[in-house]
């Protein structure tokens, strides 16, 4: 066999995928869209990798304030306060800085010329739409300054991302408090990424691996559309003298030619999708077009990997049909499928993922190649397996009505079409099983209770050091706000400097302090403690009347207030309660006539609110005025319980993901399922001719469907819960099973074919009218 | 023109007029044929024989024209009830491409039994009946793939008698047959109608077919015109 007549044969093939008439290149373009979409989605995923990690440089350049005890550097002609002002509007986070030069040589962040003066702020492209938008007036409210400039890609982490940076003065009195800082250069020093957990890394793998396994199945459909058609096509060839090879070399050569333009469509689409990922925000995250670029290798490896992988499927797709002068035959019993060698992958995943088992969190990491290949061998054992057992399956199947027998016949002769066509819909569902209960095991560690009692109180306001109570008094006037309870807190201790016993320290009303410990009685200017706390202290020792005690104690370098104050006569009991906050209360309370404002200045005050939350935008109400009283206030919204952000950001990736695949899936399925219809047109013409009622018809097409796709369901069940079982048990956690993410996913894709069934049953109905009868 | 039905046909059209598009494909067709009469529908591809057939047959609407079946309008029925009718009066013999290629050859004959709500056992009896007047039962369990061009078309025959049809529709019956295989078929189809005394439609275009007909009628240009028979 010379390499000139495969060139030849191949060659004919790309002429006939493109030159065929309409039915040619109806062929070869729906080939072309289906490879395409999926060669987009792998490209989209390759690029996702360099996307996480230039959005991580661009934060790393921009870090200012670094929460890290580094000694701040001192105040010089390069010198440069930054406070943190991140807020939040409407559920959308907003990065905001103050800052305040302190002299001509100061640093100046990335994507800015200069600081803003006071009064000006520069702001993000995203924000000045909202901004200047109705939906954005009330938090025009709240960022009053004129908006002087915007800050530039260079000072952004998303193409959507809301950012300000306002100048700000005065920052140096408030050094001390957590939300400023002094620095002499933006930039973290060592970029000390915060690595994901290695149960974190296993779900990113396994998310990532299970929705890309259904898109390389779905390309292998892809390549297979029209395949009927193209097997007549290839006898008319025979008939004039083409030979068994040469029409398998040119049907390769076909879906060379489909493949190679579905890679060219998949860049297209992926180029498209770029631009548009640009204008997307994913759950807060939002990239820029740039960032999206595949790794070289990883592309190349796309570009090679896809048009082979359609040849072989080709070839492989017409290992059962002698495509003969008169047309093609299927051999005629095709030889029983063999189970071993489809047992063998499912089996050598396990085998691969077995030696992680118990390995848990403090295990240390997960071998990426073990974990990827041993998922990848499981559910591609789910495609391996499903034709032989819908094979097994459909043959035990008896008689029934007559719709029933044509779709069991009709499944029994073509078992490996049936599975093929639920083949992506399996395996991710199968994914999909396993991970949910890889989450819905894992939530536990990631959800932490808060102890929040979200029934008294929905948001807490933080003023920043040296802010009195008395500022609150906006809030009660606050639309939306129902109860204020606001206290001063701090502590006391028995010396000036590093006190041997100390004690908490709360300031408020008679209202606010009945909501943190139990009283008896109370008037402004009573004294209390808690003198039989639920642990050891030393309170009754310290609340001797008489004893002088000290506000603020400094520790170490610290500096503190250091007010001494006398301990009263007539210091009342008070006792625990449940308070707002996961903590109790202890120590000493004063209300408010019985502290002078000495002892006060070294309190930090807490605004506790009680919302009336069918008020609209009630949150940020109470945020312009937190803003309003105290720029640097501190903000926080209540909830009962919390997730890691990364893991919630994994779950909805997933999500979102899962719904694209199965979206493509569907698209998928449809598209064969009216193929395969359009090639029996005839027949269904006949059998309405002789008298078949519709609905006899569309009821088998659906049982054609819903045959196999219960048994590919039933399989992802079990290969799903098998992987699910693995995965907690090599994150040492009790392995559950969550029946109401098994039966959502389940239900999911049959969904998914339910809908392709009926999708497909208007144009049944349009096929079988007499039209169809006409021989040609 | 008279528009009462000649006495004793069974079914009657007059004046049918079919268009597709622009094509006018029957253009004022007259048809009538008795109980047990085996009519040829002859004429040149392309003139109307298959539009006339699936009119008659209720399967196409004509746009006008009438056709009486056993004293009832045809064209007044709906489709479920010309459905049925097809169904239980009528049996059908197409060129090829007929039979549901994954179901036996007894299952396939067994099916309009099947349509009509009889149990599977029963039907498949009957079905194989049949088959053995066509002498085609030896190939009840292998699938239409596995069997010749004219064993296949002989199986559709007896899939058409197995309703004891009042009329059968056959449209070129023979024509991917080769002369021997055709004869034979035609032979076996004939007796069996006359046997059991059902009318035929026959569209063919080979004379040769036609002359197992008693009665001929040429279609050209969408007009039908009945032959005197030469014997
Ligand atoms: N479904 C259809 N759509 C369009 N044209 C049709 C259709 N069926 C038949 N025709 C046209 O009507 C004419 C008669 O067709 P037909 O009855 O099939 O002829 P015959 O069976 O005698 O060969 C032809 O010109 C044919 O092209
Ligand atoms: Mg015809």
């Amino acid at each position: 066999m010379s390499v000139a007549q495969w060139a030849r044969d191949l060659a004919m093939g790309v002429r006939f995928a493109l030159t065929g008439g309409r039915e040619g290149w109806t062929r070869a373009l729906l080939t072309a869209v289906g490879v395409g979409l999926g060669v987009a989605l792998l490209l989209l995923t390759t690029a996702i990798p360099s996307a996480l990690d230039a959005r991580h440089e661009r934060e790393a350049d921009r870090t200012d304030i670094t929460w890290m005890d580094s000694p701040a550097p001192p105040k010089g002609e390069d010198t440069l306060l930054v406070a943190d002002l991140d807020t939040e509007y409407r559920g959308q986070e907003i990065r905001g800085r103050g800052m305040e030069p302190e002299g001509p040589g100061a640093p100046v962040p990335p994507g800015l010329d200069a600081v803003p003066a006071v009064g000006e702020m520069a702001v993000s492209p995203a924000l000045r739409e909202l901004l200047e938008s109705d939906s954005g007036k009330l938090l025009r409210d709240r960022l009053p300054d004129r908006i002087t400039g915007t800050i530039a890609e260079e000072g952004l982490v998303g193409s959507r991302e809301f950012a300000f940076v306002r100048g700000a003065e005065g920052l140096a009195a408030h050094l001390g408090d957590y939300r400023v800082t002094r620095i002499d250069h933006f930039g973290a020093s060592d970029s000390a990424s915060e690595g994901l957990d290695p149960v974190l890394l296993l779900l990113v793998i396994v998310v990532f691996v299970v929705l890309l396994m259904p898109v390389a199945v779905f390309i292998a459909t892809a390549v297979r559309f029209g395949g009927e058609r193209r097997d007549r096509r290839l006898a008319a060839l025979r008939l004039v003298g083409a030979d068994g090879r040469m029409t398998r070399r040119i049907a390769a050569g076909e879906a060379l030619a489909g493949s190679v333009l579905g890679l060219l469509f998949g860049t297209a689409f992926f180029l498209v999708g770029r631009q548009l990922a640009g204008q997307a925000v994913v759950y807060d995250v939002s990239v820029f077009p740039s960032y999206l670029d595949p790794s070289p290798l990883l592309a190349l490896l796309v570009a090679v990997a896809v048009p082979t992988a359609a040849v072989l499927v080709t070839l492989f797709a017409l290992r059962g049909v002698v495509i003969e002068p008169l047309g093609v035959v299927r051999t005629a019993r095709p030889a029983r499928r063999r189970l071993w060698w489809r047992l063998l992958l499912p089996l050598a995943g396990l085998a691969m993922l077995y030696p992680m088992i118990g390995q848990g969190r403090e295990g240390g990491d997960f071998n990426q190649y073990l974990v990827v290949g041993g998922v990848v061998l499981l559910l591609i054992g789910v495609t391996a397996l499903l034709p032989w057992i819908v094979e097994r399956f459909v043959a035990r199947l008896g008689a029934g009505p007559v719709a029933w027998q044509l779709a069991v016949r009709r499944i029994q002769v073509n078992s490996g079409t049936a599975a093929r066509m639920v083949n992506g819909v399996a395996v991710a569902v199968a994914g999909a099983v396993a991970l949910q209960m890889l989450f819905a095991g894992v939530d536990d560690d990631y959800t932490r209770d808060t102890g929040r009692d979200v029934s008294r109180a929905q948001m807490q306001v933080t003023l920043s050091d040296g802010m009195p109570a008395s500022a609150t008094a906006g809030f009660a006037s606050t639309a939306g706000v129902e109860k204020v309870y606001a206290f001063s807190e701090g502590s006391v201790g028995d010396r000036r400097t590093d006190p041997e016993s100390s004690e908490q320290v709360t300031v408020g009303d008679c209202a606010a302090l009945r909501e943190v410990v139990r009283l008896d009685s109370c008037a402004d200017g009573d004294v209390f403690a808690v003198l039989d706390p639920s642990y050891e202290s030393d309170i009754k020792a310290l609340a001797t009347p008489g004893r002088v005690l000290y506000f603020d104690p400094s520790y170490g370098d610290d500096e503190g207030a250091r007010v001494a104050w006398t301990v009263p006569e007539g210091v009342k009991n008070a006792r625990e309660r449940v308070g707002l906050t996961a903590n109790t209360t202890t120590g000493f309370l004063f209300t408010p006539a019985a502290l002078d404002g000495e002892a006060l200045a070294g309190l930090r005050t807490e605004v506790y609110l009680q919302l009336d939350r069918s008020v609209p935008d009630h949150q940020e109400q109470v945020r312009n005025t937190a803003a309003a009283v105290d720029p640097l206030a501190d903000v926080m919204v209540w909830s009962a319980t919390e997730q890691s952000e990364k893991f919630t950001a994994i779950r909805t990736g997933l999500f979102v993901g899962a719904a694209c695949v199965l979206a493509l899936i569907g698209a998928s399925l449809l598209v064969t399922q009216l193929e395969q219809l359009r090639e029996r047109r005839k027949l269904l013409s006949s059998l309405v001719a002789f008298g078949t009622r519709r609905r006899t018809l569309g009821l088998s097409v659906l049982w054609q469907t819903a045959v196999p796709i219960a048994v590919g369901l039933l399989l992802s069940a079990v290969v799903g819960l098998t992987l699910g079982t693995v995965l907690l048990k090599m994150t040492g956690t009790p392995v559950r099973v969550d029946w109401p993410s098994l039966l959502s996913m389940t239900g999911v894709g049959a969904a998914v074919v339910l809908v392709v069934t009926l999708l497909s049953l208007p144009p049944l109905l349009k096929l079988v009218r007499p039209e169809g009868l006409r021989t040609e | 023109m008279t528009t009462a039905p000649p006495p004793g046909s069974l079914l009657t059209a007059e004046n049918l007029r079919k268009a597709y598009g622009p094509t006018l494909a029957l253009d004022g067709a007259d048809f009538s044929i008795h109980p047990g009469e085996v009519v040829a529908v002859m004429g040149p591809s392309g003139s109307g024989k298959s539009t006339l057939l699936h009119c008659l047959a209720g399967i196409v609407p004509p746009d006008s024209g009438t056709i009486m079946y056993d004293g009832q309008e045809l064209s007044a029925m709906n489709d479920a009830r010309r459905s049925a009718l097809r169904r239980s009066e009528f049996g059908f013999v197409f060129q090829f491409g007929q039979l549901v290629p994954e179901l036996t050859c007894v299952e396939n004959v067994a099916l309009p039994l099947r349509l009509n709500g009889r149990p599977r056992k029963e039907a498949e009896r009957a079905a194989l009946g049949w088959m053995e007047r066509l002498e085609v039962d030896d190939l009840a369990k292998k699938r239409p793939g596995e069997v010749s061009g004219g064993q296949g078309q002989r199986v559709a025959v007896a899939r058409s008698l197995v309703t004891d049809p009042r009329v059968l529709f056959a449209d070129e019956p023979t024509g991917a047959l080769d002369s021997l295989n055709g004869e034979r078929v035609m032979e076996l189809f004939t007796d069996a109608a006359r046997s059991a005394n059902a009318a035929v439609v026959l569209v063919t275009h080979e004379a040769r077919v036609a002359a197992y007909s008693d009665r001929e009628i040429v279609v050209r240009d969408g007009k039908s015109r009945d032959m005197e028979r030469v014997v």
